[in-house]
């Protein structure tokens, strides 16, 4: 536990919360771009240089439009639904660390909101709470197609997150924690391949490539996109558990939506490829540039492969991803019990 | 009042209010919503006893998981289909009265040895900072000392699942393929080996009956009576050669049955 004052830490994740904001909507400029690129279009370019101000003008447009609440609704649910993802989706970027200390009129202030002891724990409680909002939204909307997008949503989620926590357990083993600024540290020695001289760093991807795998997709799976997208599947849903949403209420599920791919990715880029460490100058710039790689990824994936049936979906998790999950974790033990303790 | 009472307090105070929502709200998705909420606050009472791992599973084992699958069930049924929700037969309301004493009994009486009548156990901050933390001091116990009681408890939820998987199996195989009404699209689909294979050729050319015919226009008696009619078959030619392969379906405009 950090010993500097509570409202330092405030500070710090007031910010952290609003920069993920403000990297939010350069998300959806950048997956426009890169989409439009890809698609050999032009993507925005109208407002402002490179159509950078699009996100505030989408903004203003969803405050502008009408708030429908549908006539057989669930009205308290319906309200509060929406909010509940928007809620949890960036509290999660609480725990990643940005790098170590600065002084800032003589204090040290750590570059992280807190360092709690299960802090990879936490990040899953809190996508596992981020569901409801799909799932109650879907059910509010007394909208068919709703309530088959937050049925699907309900066991797409949960099948997918048991492959996701199985695929860290590996790091837990190799690292003997379960707080992100420890599994950082370990991250930042370098290793001497098999005593041969060659150097490479010390990241957890190196030990857990098959976790990697795991984790990746189970993560496009957990943030709903594609081609896992099946809970608002536009063509067979229309668009699924936020077809009765409009307006500022539909724009918070956006908004949760891409913030858990930031945070998601800020994780992933933790976790396996050494967050803040790079070849010079630590920083915080070298994982956010390992997250853009991952939001990158994600947006090619969106580009690149069509969305997959239902039963291929659950097929994936548990007939493929659980077991291999479980197959690491036992290599692992079994190595990590071998080695005794160290690793090579 | 200290800050550590006061979000004590408010923690409490909301998890009891939403613990009477669960059992007095009419909805049974506001039930399990108000459930969502006493959890997430008795988290937050875990989080404040320095439980922060047991309040971590707390969240994601029973609110992430379990609840969400009860609220998938809930949610495909309609209120008005659960008349006895509330209330229910008599022998539902007493077994319910014993079966809640009993565990407010049980919990009652672990709180009462353990707090009143005096035996901590050996944990307390100093101990379990020295052994390394909440996680290994649990992980320790729990893959140490308990370790027949977790294999047990995994054998009791493995039998559940398979008893799970048999009940809900249909009875016969050949009932499954025999039963299905509704084709796949999808033509590489596995399952779609075991349906009969689609009729190919052209269906049979249907006979219109000269008192169907009003000023040119077939005026159609019955409702299924020119129902497999193909439209590019003509009006008036009788049944081409190769039309008998193709099944027809029993009774629907077949001239036998008209």
């Amino acid at each position: 536990m950090s010993d500097q004052p509570l409202w330092i830490s405030f500070v710090v994740g007031f910010i952290v919360l609003n920069v993920l904001l403000i990297g939010m909507a350069y998300m959806t400029w950048a997956e426009r771009k890169v989409m439009a690129y890809m698609q050999d279009r032009i993507g925005p370019n109208r407002t402002g240089p490179f159509g950078l101000l699009q996100p505030i003008a989408d903004a203003v447009k969803l405050i502008g439009k009408e708030d429908l609440i549908p006539k057989f609704a669930d009205k308290r649910i319906f309200v509060i639904a929406p909010l509940v993802s928007f809620v949890t989706a960036p509290l999660a970027g609480l725990v990643i660390p940005f790098g170590d200390q600065v002084t800032i009129a003589g204090r040290q202030i750590n570059l992280y909101a807190t360092d709690i002891n299960i802090a990879v724990l936490y990040v899953l409680a809190l996508s596992s709470i981020g569901v409801y909002g799909i799932i109650l939204g879907g059910y509010a909307s007394a909208n068919r197609y709703s309530l088959l997008g937050a049925l699907r949503s309900a066991a797409q989620v949960v099948s997918y997150e048991i492959a996701l926590g199985l695929s860290l357990v590996g790091i837990f083993i190799i690292s003997g924690s379960l707080s992100l600024v420890d599994i950082l540290n370990q991250q930042r020695q370098t290793l001497d391949l098999f005593g041969t001289g060659l150097q490479i760093p010390n990241w957890f991807i190196f030990y857990q490539p098959l976790a990697f795998v795991i984790f990746l997709i189970a993560a496009v799976a957990e943030t709903n996109r594609l081609p896992f997208d099946l809970p608002e599947a536009e063509t067979e849903l229309i668009s699924g558990f936020h077809t009765e949403y409009s307006g500022f209420r539909f724009s918070f599920y956006f908004l949760a939506e891409y913030i858990s791919m930031i945070v998601i990715s800020l994780f992933a880029a933790t976790l396996f490829l050494g967050g803040t460490d790079g070849p010079i100058a630590d920083g915080a710039w070298w994982l956010i540039l390992k997250a853009m790689i991952f939001l990158f990824f994600y947006i090619w994936l969106r580009t690149t492969l069509p969305r997959f049936r239902y039963d291929q979906l659950m097929g994936i998790a548990w007939k493929v991803l659980l077991p291999l999950a479980l197959l690491n974790i036992v290599v692992t033990g079994f190595v990590r019990l071998a080695f005794n303790n160290q690793l090579w | 009042m200290t800050p550590e009472v006061l979000v004590f307090d408010i923690l409490a105070v909301i998890a009891v209010i939403a613990g009477i929502g669960v059992v007095v709200s009419r909805n049974p998705v506001h039930s399990a919503v108000a459930l969502v909420v006493t959890f997430v606050n008795l988290a937050g009472i875990f989080v404040m006893l320095r439980a922060e791992f047991l309040a971590a599973v707390q969240i994601i084992v029973y609110t992430g998981a379990i609840l969400v699958l009860v609220l998938f069930v809930i949610m495909l049924v309609d209120m008005d289909d659960l008349p006895e929700f509330h209330g229910g037969a008599p022998l539902q309301r007493l077994s319910a009265i014993v079966i809640g004493l009993i565990l407010l009994g049980e919990v009652a009486a672990a709180v009462l040895t353990r707090t009143v009548v005096g035996q901590p156990g050996p944990w307390n901050e100093e101990t379990i900072a020295a052994a390394g933390g909440n996680v290994q001091v649990l992980g320790q116990f729990l893959y140490s000392g308990y370790v027949l009681p977790i294999q047990a408890m995994a054998i009791v939820l493995l039998v559940g699942t398979i008893g799970a998987l048999v009940m809900a199996r249909p009875d016969e195989p050949t009932t499954r393929a025999g039963g299905r009404t509704t084709g796949t699209i999808s033509l590489g689909h596995s399952r779609g080996a075991d349906l009969v294979a689609l009729p190919s050729g052209a269906p049979p050319a249907r006979v219109i009956h000269r008192e169907d015919m009003r000023d040119g226009l077939v005026m159609v008696t019955s409702a299924d009576a020119y129902t497999e009619h193909a439209a590019w078959a003509g009006t008036d030619v009788p049944s081409e050669p190769g039309a008998a392969e193709y099944p027809t379906g029993a009774g629907i405009g077949s001239e036998e049955n008209r």
